[in-house]
């Protein structure tokens, strides 16, 4: 019984923390169509600012105004440099996006070093809860990211920006055509997205090894949740963070590490062959 | 033409890239009329909307509106300074409800400056929770031809607002050009369909090749003058 | 590339010097000695590339400073072998035949090893540094590292004893330093007379250990064998500690040094013990003075100082010894004479045994992010690696 606890405790945060680590790519991704190469690299600079704000001596909470201002500018700046000339045109988009991780990488790595870092969690200990004890800091944060996703879907359906932001990803053309200003909402679009993955970024820090690499396997695990998941819905999203995180949480459970991996790589390449456009299409 | 007139097109030029499809248009929209271009398929009408709307960028020419250079403004800004435009295809929003297609661009999302359109066409205020996506064509033209028609645009621009749709709504929709005429609203509109043209056009325009062949001021023999030249 | 420039042309530059003044010695007659030095300095071990080079660096400093190797100057020539190990021959051969370098010395995977062993065919001395599983006899090659047998026979036995260590749950990375470390426990364990509850292998890119963790819980296993290498091992590390698991089983790592535990960090590093031949922290005169001069001649900013990236200095040391005891640096006057060679360096004496060195294994605890040596077992067999 414990284990069945264990097990369904892990599924739901599996669940949520993909979907906190895909939520920006979806974004931008979904929305924009741009594939963020970087993705992964704005959540790592989340991770470092919750460091940074460590470092300092600073409440951990700081960290957050701090990744989204950091994410947000850079963001602003990539979008401006780079990424605006490149809508539709996702091949180019692709190779600068993966050229800009790389610099962000780098940069990183220059500035704190290569080495391990350790962010601590501001709740540390664990919470006993249906007869077993479980972290305190994961309890909070399935929380928080429940919250989140569940503000912003009823934002997403309700508010105008929500209903242009659709309207642009549909019909770009009709869009300007009625006075929506598609640079600006896209440019904000694109901001907003990052600005996730860096909050994603401060959120999971306490709980991950924090290093100048970590971004690549983000990136990844959020690519897999998109191809399964389909673009531009937040009930996609969902869905496909908990296929696969659940797809790992049992498979991993019943066998091993490896074929937990293996099943999602598996999952992710049916649905490729099988479904491309994921369970919730946009089309 | 009147001396200064709500739209005035000079001398435009432009197309796809380096394709060019529309040369050398000049035309003219007064407050409170309507003037229709009219033309076999194909022959750059849509091309021409797009010109005015900032969808495309000329090669050369102008498009004043308003006494105000807008060329090469963005598309947006010229929604924004009352400019309305219902285009051919992909009229509306399918993933959006039909009360979202109708206000998105309302930061005050109110359906308000609706209320006479809705009299007209009362199968839309009956559906504007639905999404849009699943109206029929018809249905749909006219979601856009009532959103073009908001009442704080100066200037509406219509692509072939008819087609599919049912003749009874047509004379609707003429009737509703003829009103906001009457208040002083412009119209340029691309249409074939020349019940529509006779109802509401002061002027006409015969596009042929990217050009302007013939041009027609009032309604007398106007239908008999297009039809023969069309058929040509 | 720039740094290798720079150690080129200001050992030309001391060449020079040396010419013009009246002492034409026959060690700068004789010209240097290029020694590879095959070090990641990309690719997932990239980590360890700064301390490594910094090491050997110094080694060779302080080797030439007091006359170099029978009488020559080293002339260290680093390479990177983050990638591939075909990337990693071509380097090696190029260095080998075109700039006709003397003696490698490696810190790199056992991949890149096994072919490299078969490139040397035992031609040219090859000092292979890193902890491995074990098993290495080729010809011309000498090894410096932990072997499992080293790692474990005295340590398994002292954690039953000290801390109630019985009931083992293995787990590791999926490929041969984990499986062939694990194989050599299970002896050791049931030895000691515990019991193994649950081996498993995971994939380098595991990023989520929850599943593990609940297996580990439910055998109530008291004590985990850790040979998850690098990120790895810091995100198990940490979410075991999350867990409230680090309050009832220790753990042990063969592979945790100073850089992985500050990822692991102070508040999940409870109950972590790590088995090595060194730790930044080992409180013996020589380790000491190695240590000031490291902070001495690179700074305190400089790459952390940990058991992979010493034993590059370690190799360098043993290569000196090797030369000067054969007299030689022909790979075939080495080996006849290899057998028995000893060397003091900051890990304590070590001799060569079987082509591999017996020498102290420290056991350490996590005390925060600091390893505090808690015992010493001295001059650790390093097993049968030639049978």
């Amino acid at each position: 019984m414990d284990l069945v606890v264990t097990y369904g405790l892990n599924f739901a945060y599996s669940t949520a923390t993909l979907g906190l680590i895909v939520l920006g790519l979806a974004v931008v991704f979904g929305l924009l169509g741009v594939m963020n190469m970087a993705h992964g690299e704005f959540v790592m600079l989340g991770a470092y600012s919750a460091l940074t704000v460590q470092q300092a001596g600073l409440p951990f909470l700081l960290a957050i105004p701090l990744a989204l201002i950091v994410c947000g500018a850079l963001g602003w700046l990539m979008e401006w440099s780079v990424i605006r000339h490149l809508y539709r045109r996702p091949f180019d988009t692709f190779l600068a996006t993966w050229g800009i991780a790389i610099l962000m990488r780098k940069g990183v790595e220059v500035t704190f070093g290569r080495e391990y870092q350790s962010v601590d969690q501001s709740l540390p200990g664990t919470v006993s809860l249906l007869g077993i004890d479980y972290p305190a800091y994961r309890l909070v944060l399935m929380a928080v990211i429940v919250v989140m996703f569940a503000a912003l879907f009823v934002w997403y359906q309700r508010s105008n920006t929500g209903a242009r932001i659709k309207a642009m990803v549909q019909n770009p053309d009709l869009a300007a055509a009625v006075g929506i200003n598609t640079a600006r909402l896209s440019r904000a679009t694109f901001v907003t997205g990052v600005a996730i993955a860096g909050l994603a970024g401060v959120l999971l820090a306490p709980l991950v090894r924090v290093e100048p690499y970590m971004g690549l396997d983000y990136l990844l695990s959020s690519f897999f949740i998109l191809v399964v998941g389909g673009l531009g819905t937040i009930e996609g999203l969902i869905t496909g963070s908990s296929i696969i995180g659940g797809a790992d949480v049992i498979i991993s459970a019943i066998f091993d590490k490896t074929a937990g991996y293996l099943g999602v790589l598996a999952i992710s390449i049916l649905f490729l062959w099988l479904r491309p456009d994921g369970i919730f299409s946009r089309r | 033409m009147s001396a200064a007139p709500l739209l005035s097109i000079e001398n435009l030029t432009g197309g796809y890239g380096e394709i060019v499809i529309v040369t050398d248009m000049s035309l003219a929209v007064a407050a409170g009329e309507a003037l229709c271009v009219t033309g076999r398929n194909g022959v750059g009408k849509s091309t021409l909307v797009r010109l005015v709307t900032g969808a495309l960028k000329p090669a050369s020419g102008k498009v004043i509106f308003e006494g105000e250079d807008l060329t090469f403004a963005p598309a947006h800004g010229r929604a924004r300074q009352g400019m309305g435009y219902a285009p051919q295809e992909g009229v509306v929003f399918d993933t959006l409800s039909v009360a979202e297609n109708l206000t998105l661009h309302h930061s005050d999302r109110s359906l308000e400056r609706y209320r006479e359109l809705f009299a007209m066409f009362p199968r839309l205020p009956d559906r504007l929770g639905q999404r849009a996506g699943t109206l029929s064509g018809g249905e749909k033209k006219i979601l856009s031809f009532c959103r073009a028609l908001a009442e704080d645009t100066r200037l509406v621009i219509l692509d072939e607002p008819t087609e599919g749709v049912q003749p009874e709504n047509i004379a609707l929709m003429a009737e509703a050009i003829n009103s906001a005429k009457a208040v002083g609203r412009g119209f340029l509109i691309v249409e074939q369909n020349l019940s529509l043209v006779e109802a509401v056009a002061d002027h006409a325009a015969l596009m042929d090749h990217g050009e302007c062949i013939y041009t027609h001021s009032g309604t007398v023999n106007l239908r008999a003058e297009l039809s023969r030249r069309l058929k040509i | 590339m720039k740094r290798r420039d720079f150690i080129k042309s200001s050992l030309g530059a001391a060449l020079v010097g040396a010419l013009s003044g009246n002492a034409i010695t026959s060690a700068f007659a004789a010209g240097p000695i290029k020694v590879g030095i095959l070090i990641p300095l990309s690719g997932p071990a990239g980590l360890f590339g700064p301390s490594s080079q910094n090491c050997a660096q110094m080694a060779v400093d302080e080797i030439n400073a007091s006359g170099g190797i029978l009488g020559r100057q080293i002339e260290p020539v680093y390479v990177d072998v983050g990638g591939p190990p075909a990337d990693a021959t071509q380097a090696a051969l190029k260095l080998w035949k075109g700039e006709k370098a003397e003696a490698f010395i490696g810190m790199h995977d056992s991949a890149v090893r096994g072919a490299l062993t078969n490139l040397f065919k035992g031609q040219v001395p090859y000092i292979y540094t890193p902890v491995y599983e074990g098993g290495e006899c080729a010809a011309g090659t000498y090894v410096i590292g932990e072997t499992p047998e080293q790692q474990l026979a005295p340590v398994i036995p002292w954690l039953a004893k000290e801390k109630g260590a019985t009931k083992w749950y293995l787990i590791g990375n999926d490929y041969n330093w984990p499986r062939d470390t694990n194989a050599a426990a299970k002896g050791y364990i049931e030895a000691s007379g515990g019991e193994v509850v649950g081996e498993e292998y995971l994939p380098f890119t595991a990023d989520n250990f929850d599943s593990n963790l609940a297996k580990i819980k439910d055998t109530g296993a008291n004590a985990v064998l850790i040979t998850l290498v690098g990120g790895a091992s810091v995100g198990f590390n940490r979410a075991f500690a999350s867990f409230g698991l680090a309050d009832s089983a220790i753990r042990l790592g063969t592979l945790i040094e100073e850089n992985t535990l500050a990822g692991i960090g102070a508040e999940n590093s409870k109950g972590l013990y790590s088995s090595a031949g060194y730790f930044a922290s080992i409180d013996t005169p020589a380790a000491t003075a190695f240590a000031e001069a490291y902070a001495a001649k690179f700074g305190a900013d400089a790459a952390a100082l940990n058991s992979l990236g010493e034993s590059c200095y370690e190799g360098v040391l043993l290569l000196s010894a090797l030369a000067g005891k054969a007299q030689s640096l022909s790979a075939s006057d080495i080996d006849a004479i290899a057998e028995g060679t000893t060397y003091e360096g900051p890990r304590g004496q070590a001799t060569m045994s079987n082509r591999h060195v017996a020498k102290d294994i420290y056991l350490a605890e996590a005390d925060g992010t600091a390893f505090k040596v808690v015992q010493t077992f001295a001059n650790v067999d390093p097993g049968n690696n030639c049978g």
